[in-house]
């Protein structure tokens, strides 16, 4: 019994998360998709254009996929724990049940997100809201609705040595082509910015294959590595689907009223407006 | 539990975790819209409103956390649907701490129309 409610629950978020994601009936439904930039493939696929991440359809009785905290995410939104190496991995867990517990208590942790400070790399490639995608000679740009997140990625260069690297929120990305496969290399995030609360190194690497599935969808296979944190490669993939003719919103943190409790870290609510 | 499993869930795909706010608990509050902030991260609703369910018929001004003017767009919503003054009914799951904030579940406006908060706030569980 309680198994069947969690499954009808876990089918539910999905059903509700489908809906946040799936296409939404547009009035500019048959307007021209402006990012599409065929003349820039230069006989490469083209990746331009705006678009929405892909979950495929399930069968709403399987059980379903299930992540650490064994709510129904798992591994369609998000990648496998971490491969921490064994000394890693208490502190960790620890770090994950402090969070659950929390949630739990009605008192969340405030994570980068509910500060306004956004995902970075790899996390903004799990693309919250749409993003667009700019192909030119020589670049791909990565425009995420959710924050304002902007990424560049330079076809037919190396990414920086690491220890020439700046660290940023979105590293800096060097791509060349494999056959029709984009492969990119990102070096330089800042090591607080974190996906899954992974702890991570400055000898981080983020190895991408970026592929047209088809003429509507395109995944992006993620290998995360770090010889200072992993012990082997964290691996997952995200695919995308075409939202013609959506046009992007603006994402600027005007108002937050969400903020840090000093003495809990737990995120709190502001109930007056920054004007009054 | 369900509701608390689909706030966890949610709270993936959100600005910020919906934890802080008691969806198991939620309640209708009928009043006026002195403001309505149309921006990000949140859209905000103050409203002067009553608990049409509850004894105490007092008017408290409450703050009504909405989704972001993407997700609601993407839902049907416009940016000056609501303004001040409008009469709406409002089920919310109010703040654990009981301060009159809520996180907003489902509004109707003046003219009838209902819209919900998006998927990642989850739907309304009261009538």
């Amino acid at each position: 019994m309680h198994m069947q409610a969690t499954s009808f629950v876990c089918a539910r978020v999905f059903a509700i998360v489908l809906l946040m994601f799936g296409a939404i009936p547009s009035a500019y439904a048959q307007a021209p998709d402006r990012s599409r930039s065929n003349e820039s493939a230069a006989g490469h696929p083209d990746f331009g254009g705006t678009w929405e991440r892909y979950a495929p359809p399930r069968d709403p009785n399987a059980p379903p996929p299930r992540g650490d905290a064994g709510i129904g995410l798992g591994p369609i939104f998000g990648a496998p724990p971490p491969p921490l190496k064994p000394q890693f991995v208490a502190a960790y867990e620890a770090e994950v049940k402090r969070i659950a517990e929390a949630t739990q208590r009605g008192e969340p942790i405030a994570n980068a997100n509910a500060q306004c400070i956004p995902d970075g790399m790899p996390s903004m490639m799990l693309a919250i809201f749409p993003m667009e995608v700019l192909q030119t000679r020589g670049q791909l740009t990565i425009i995420q609705e959710a924050f304002n997140q902007v990424r560049r990625i330079y076809i037919g260069e190396d990414p920086p040595a690491i220890e020439d690297a700046e660290p940023s929120f979105y590293g800096h990305s060097g791509a060349k082509w494999d056959g029709d496969t984009l492969v990119v290399d990102t070096v330089g995030i800042k090591e607080t910015v974190r996906y899954r609360n992974a702890p991570h190194s400055n000898q981080m690497r983020i190895h991408e294959r970026i592929r047209m599935l088809d003429a509507n969808r395109f995944e992006d296979q993620i290998t995360v590595t770090d010889p200072v944190y992993f012990s082997g490669p964290w691996s997952w993939t995200w695919t995308y689907q075409r939202k013609p003719g959506y046009k992007m919103y603006e994402y600027v943190c005007e108002d937050n009223r969400e903020f840090v409790d000093p003495d809990t870290g737990s995120q709190r609510m502001r109930f007056k407006s920054k004007a009054e | 539990m369900a509701m608390a499993m689909l706030a966890a869930a949610s709270a993936a795909h959100a600005h910020h975790s919906f934890a802080m706010f008691d969806n198991e608990h939620q309640i209708k509050l009928k009043g006026t819209v002195k403001d309505f902030q149309w921006q990000n991260p949140h859209v905000y609703i103050e409203v002067d409103a009553s608990d049409v369910y509850a004894k105490d018929k007092t008017t408290k001004s409450w703050t009504i956390e909405c989704a972001n003017p993407g997700i609601l767009n993407r839902i049907g919503w416009k940016f000056n649907m609501v303004k001040a003054g409008d009469e709406v009914t409002l089920i919310v799951a109010p703040l654990r701490s009981g301060e009159p904030a809520a996180l907003l579940k489902q509004i109707t406006l003046p003219d009838g129309k209902v819209f919900t908060n998006g998927g990642p706030a989850g739907p309304a569980n009261i009538q």
